[in-house]
């Protein structure tokens, strides 16, 4: 049995250490990627005027505050952590593929992508097992949001292209830290009483 | 005969600019902005923000609570994960003037206040040993308990006649055990921090410790023949 193992089942506050190293990680990985993208490739092109409003994940409905973080059912709330780590499962295997295609793109973008499309996996695993310590037995519907986006890191256009992995990359960011918030606030409400 | 030609009194205002935005605890935040020139006239100015998600443009929710030049959102008016679109509008009686919108997401704008209620005490282990004992709370604002905000902590000291300080970064922890004291010594010591993803707030006001000059600090070396 590992350590910190109860019947040799990991201990919930010790899923949840896990996760939230690796959602922390995760979300420094996207925020690096994001900035050094931007800094190479989308300067003076006003492409976050165009990034408002455009991500494939807004259709699922998180808190905005912490007062609404706050009021929704922790059950409900991984529900929804889960849900946007999947949306991302698709896009991030093809921005592994297509962030090639960038010229020039430089070796540090490339291994991000890679690293975080891999602890993204790890780390949906990690939600698995917490949820199914939370609430067993029930089986939730796998909810989560479509991405379209492909065609749009393959078209033509440099300059269009660019944007959409500027787009791409800027939701991941978003949505990376949403994830990472909200772990860290179910962490405290589950496993030390709102006393952290 | 005499013609006259009517100047004109004062300009139209120059443009403004949104100089800074702050939130010490991700649940409010603040916009700052520089003036331009007002023409010579009474200028007013007026904070435009649409937020994304929101097709509404509107004006500045408080003007007074943060000072001149500034707009404070309160809970209710910040939201988190969504870009907020703002400019300064400047306008006098000769006309208006509009900043260089700026795009500010409150997730990427955070800074804490610095902590508070640094102590210092000489302490003693049970072995003897002695040590000082750094403890502080963090900022007020920043509700740490509930996890919506993490911080992580930095201190630095230095003899109160040095000038090289040394820096200890020392986690989430909030106090800190430092056995490598200088007896005799007047120490200044402070303490900053910094979110899990964010910036590092100012450091805290100076604290102070004199250092007992009868403290015996090294291990007792005992010589047997």
């Amino acid at each position: 049995c590992p350590s910190g193992s109860v019947g040799c089942q990991v201990s919930l506050g010790n899923l949840f250490d896990r996760a939230v190293k690796l959602s922390h990680y995760i979300h420094s990985l996207s925020s690096e990627m994001f900035n050094e993208f931007d800094e190479r490739y989308a300067q003076g092109r006003g492409f976050i005027t165009k990034a408002i409003n455009g991500c494939h994940t807004s259709s699922l409905t998180t808190p905005e505050d912490k007062e609404q973080a706050q009021q929704i059912h922790h059950e409900d709330l991984l529900n929804l952590v889960l849900g946007v780590l999947r949306s991302w499962n698709d896009p991030l295997l093809h921005l592994v593929s297509e962030v090639q295609s960038i010229k020039e793109a430089p070796d540090t973008i490339l291994w991000k992508a890679v690293e975080i499309e891999e602890q993204n996996k790890r780390l949906l695993e990690g939600m698995e097992k917490i949820v199914g310590q939370v609430h067993p037995g029930e089986i939730e519907n796998e909810v989560y949001s479509r991405w379209s986006g492909l065609p749009s890191l393959q078209m033509a256009d440099e300059d269009s292209r660019l944007f959409a992995f500027y787009s791409l990359l800027h939701c991941l960011r978003r949505d990376s830290h949403k994830i990472d918030n909200y772990l860290k606030l179910l962490k405290c409400r589950l496993i030390h009483d709102s006393n952290c | 005969s005499e013609s006259y030609i009517q100047i004109p009194n004062g300009q139209p205002p120059g443009k403004p600019e949104l100089l800074r935005c702050r939130s010490p605890e991700k649940e409010t935040f603040t916009c700052w902005w520089k003036p331009g020139s007002d023409g010579g006239l009474p200028t007013n100015y007026t904070l435009l923000y649409s937020k994304e998600g929101d097709k509404s443009i509107n004006e500045c929710p408080d003007y007074r609570t943060a000072g001149p030049n500034s707009c404070y959102f309160d809970k209710k008016h910040t939201s988190l994960w969504a870009i907020y679109n703002i400019t300064i509008k400047a306008t006098n009686k000769m006309g208006s003037n509009i900043s260089e919108p700026q795009y500010v997401d409150v997730t990427y704008i955070v800074q804490p206040d610095p902590p508070v209620n640094l102590s210092l005490e000489v302490k003693k282990q049970v072995d003897g040993k002695p040590y000082l004992l750094l403890k502080w709370h963090p900022p007020p604002l920043a509700d740490v308990k509930s996890g919506w905000l993490t911080l992580e902590y930095k201190l630095r000291l230095k003899p109160e006649e040095g000038d090289e300080w040394e820096t200890i970064f020392v986690g989430q922890q909030t106090q800190y055990k430092l056995f490598s004291l200088n007896p005799g010594k007047k120490y200044i010591a402070q303490v900053h921090c910094k979110p899990d993803h964010g910036e590092w707030s100012d450091w805290s006001s100076e604290s102070y410790i004199q250092i007992p000059s009868d403290i015996e600090l090294k291990d007792v070396i005992v010589w047997i023949f």
